[in-house]
């Protein structure tokens, strides 16, 4: 394969963090995926080293080809070219909480160090649930990916105020409170977080700990700058490297033909 | 514990007094509306986000000022937010007073101003579930059992601020959480086939549609098209809500625009930005644009056919167009590398838009 001197010259954060996540995914793999950036990982994923890639969206669709453009909802009926099971939502769900489901594909607002995420609201819970501070759109199916599926992979743009001590609302479980079998205690089946794909890293967790741990800076970022713009102490991995670069033909197959509308890779996400 | 809707007995009573026959349903969506829904009412909206929402149903709705609504849904966006408008803009007209539900936006298209607006001023009454937890309530309900057990989201704070109950489970002894069944009143879905009986065929994902009418106590039904009985039970698999669990059947060509209907319509992304902008605007202090916006395409309109007039025919032209051509795989991406034949989504996104 060309390598080295086939780097892409500009890329935005958007697409780095969708060729990690594309690089990130198995062959072969049933990846449940929500709306957005990962929609655009996975297409890639399939279109380079892992064709036999079986998307899963929430709202029914099970492995289609995506021949007729990139969705903009996970329910609408693009979703649904070639394929090979549509039901509905309770199908959808049922498969992952079965076990058929290898990962889960998942954002959110905020994370903490154990991996859990909010996509509920900012502001003072349960206290002011009723009139929050800032109120998001809601769970969706992201806490059922995270509770279900065996791991998750979650894409997230990387700033302080988002890497936090303490999370406003716990919406989608990682490992709690990060004690040993705190999964497990609660009921749920998955094994928990795998990686965090953000702007700035790639992050997985400490066995023993739970907690975050940098694996790789994305290119122009230190150990220093990553941990900057995190609200907790991360763990460092000892083998800690910078994450290669896209390459010219991932950025073209993201730009020319994943999403040439630039729906998801020109967004600014706020 | 207490039930919003009907309760689980409330329920199986309305379907065990109803009149089952196989009957002509066919209504106008005024009288359906009129018939159907109460003040007070807790109403299951049907698709899922921007898809197959019931959107004629919810215009007709607002245009008769419907009152203190509780909204069951796992995922809506266009739907609810055309009710919020309408609150936001005159609570004595038309109003929400609950919500049980799991995601209000726009996915791609951004967030839901409107909703952000009534909840973060304390407006309605939130309770959080997850899709999971929606579409199996609406399950437990089409199924006739007053709970059903799940796991997700345990653990998380979405347990907190909904009534689930964690048990231990009697059989394994590990905890799992409980959903009460949801009954709405009555439910609005909108399909692409139903006969006049109301069996409806649903392309495409079905989201939660037939769970939610076997739940509700009373369902309406609107569609793109009427079609022949004989048709409809050719392929008796293939028929998602049966006739008994539907109480009018009113069709409605573009009943779920400007969102997506599978098969028919693909988003009006050039509309939704437009009711998109005028909340925002609303939820920023100026109210202009989003009065303009209810007058124009909803208050001074009777029905669905004077709202689609307004439209330009280009454009509802354009997002048929984008739905029912028929998509080819446009390029093939070999790799030497591994030799798999990955085939490529195509470029003709932008080959349609650049259409309009």
């Amino acid at each position: 394969m060309e390598i080295l001197d086939t780097y892409a010259d500009d890329f935005s954060p958007q697409e780095m963090i969708v060729v990690a996540g594309a690089r990130l995914l198995e062959n072969n793999k049933v990846v449940f995926a929500g709306t957005g950036l990962p929609m655009v990982a996975i297409t890639l994923a399939q279109l380079t080293h892992a064709p036999g890639i079986i998307p899963v969206f929430e709202a029914g669709a099970v492995g289609p080809r995506l021949t007729r453009g990139l969705p903009l909802s996970v329910g609408d009926s693009r979703t649904t070219s070639k394929a090979m099971y549509l039901q509905g939502l309770n199908s959808a769900f049922e498969l992952a909480q079965r076990g058929f489901c290898d990962y889960g594909f998942i954002g959110g607002a905020e994370i903490d160090v154990y991996g859990n995420l909010n996509s509920t609201m900012i502001g003072d819970f349960p206290a002011l649930y009723q009139s929050p501070k800032v109120r998001l759109p809601g769970s969706g199916g992201a806490s059922d990916m995270a509770a279900s599926c065996e791991r998750t992979i979650i894409i997230m743009v990387h700033e302080k105020r988002r890497f936090k001590e303490k999370l406003s609302y716990l919406t989608s479980p990682g490992f709690l409170d990060g004690s040993p079998g705190a999964r497990k205690r609660a009921g749920l089946v998955g094994k928990g977080p795998y990686r965090v794909i953000t702007t700035r890293a790639v992050l997985g967790f400490d066995n023993e700990t739970r907690r975050m741990k940098l694996l790789a800076t994305m290119p122009g970022e230190t150990v220093q700058s990553v941990q900057e713009n995190t609200g907790f102490d991360l763990l460092v991995d000892d083998n800690v490297y910078q994450f290669e670069p896209p390459s010219r033909e991932e950025i073209r197959l993201v730009r020319d033909e994943i999403d040439p509308e630039g729906y998801f890779i020109k967004k600014i996400i706020k | 514990m207490y039930w919003t809707g009907f309760t689980p007995d409330e329920a199986r009573e309305i379907l065990v007094n109803k009149d089952k026959s196989k009957r002509d349903k066919r209504m106008e969506l005024a009288e359906a509306i009129d018939i159907f829904v109460k003040d007070g009412y807790n109403i299951g909206i049907a698709g899922f986000v921007n898809s197959r929402q019931p959107v004629a149903a919810i215009h007709e709705i607002i245009r008769q000022g419907k009152k203190d609504l509780t909204l069951s849904f796992q995922s809506a966006g266009l739907a609810v937010e055309y009710l919020a408008g309408a609150m936001a803009l005159d609570p004595t007209r038309c109003s929400i007073k609950r919500l049980e539900f799991a995601y209000w936006a726009h996915e791609s298209f951004g967030i839901s101003p409107l909703f952000r607006y009534l909840a973060e001023s304390g407006k309605v009454e939130l309770e959080d579930w997850s899709n999971f937890n929606m579409s199996a309530r609406f399950k437990a309900g089409a199924m006739g059992i007053p709970f059903i057990p799940c796991r997700s989201p345990l653990g998380s704070d979405v347990m907190q601020a909904n009534r689930s109950k964690i048990m231990e489970c009697p059989f394994t002894g590990d905890p799992v959480a409980l959903l009460p069944a949801a009954h709405p009143h009555v439910a609005v879905i909108h399909v692409q086939e139903a006969d006049i009986y109301g069996n409806c065929k649903i392309k495409g994902p079905l989201f939660t549609c037939p769970e939610i009418a076997m739940a509700a106590g009373y369902t309406i039904l609107t569609c793109e098209r009427i079609v022949d009985h004989e048709r409809i039970i050719n392929d008796p698999n293939r028929v998602n809500i049966p006739f008994f669990a539907v109480d009018a059947v009113v069709e409605v060509p573009f009943g779920a625009y400007p969102g997506n209907c599978h098969s028919h319509y693909y988003f009006d992304e050039r509309h939704i930005k437009e009711l998109q902008a005028a909340g925002e605007a609303f939820r920023k202090g100026d109210r202009k644009p989003l009065e303009n916006y209810y007058t124009h395409y909803i208050y001074e309109v009777k029905n669905t056919a004077e709202f689609l007039s307004k439209i330009p025919y280009k454009q509802l032209q354009h997002i048929q167009q984008i739905e029912i051509r028929d998509f080819r795989l446009i390029h093939s991406v070999s790799r030497s590398d591994n030799g798999a034949n990955a085939k490529s989504p195509a470029m003709l996104h932008r080959q349609l838009s650049s259409g309009r």
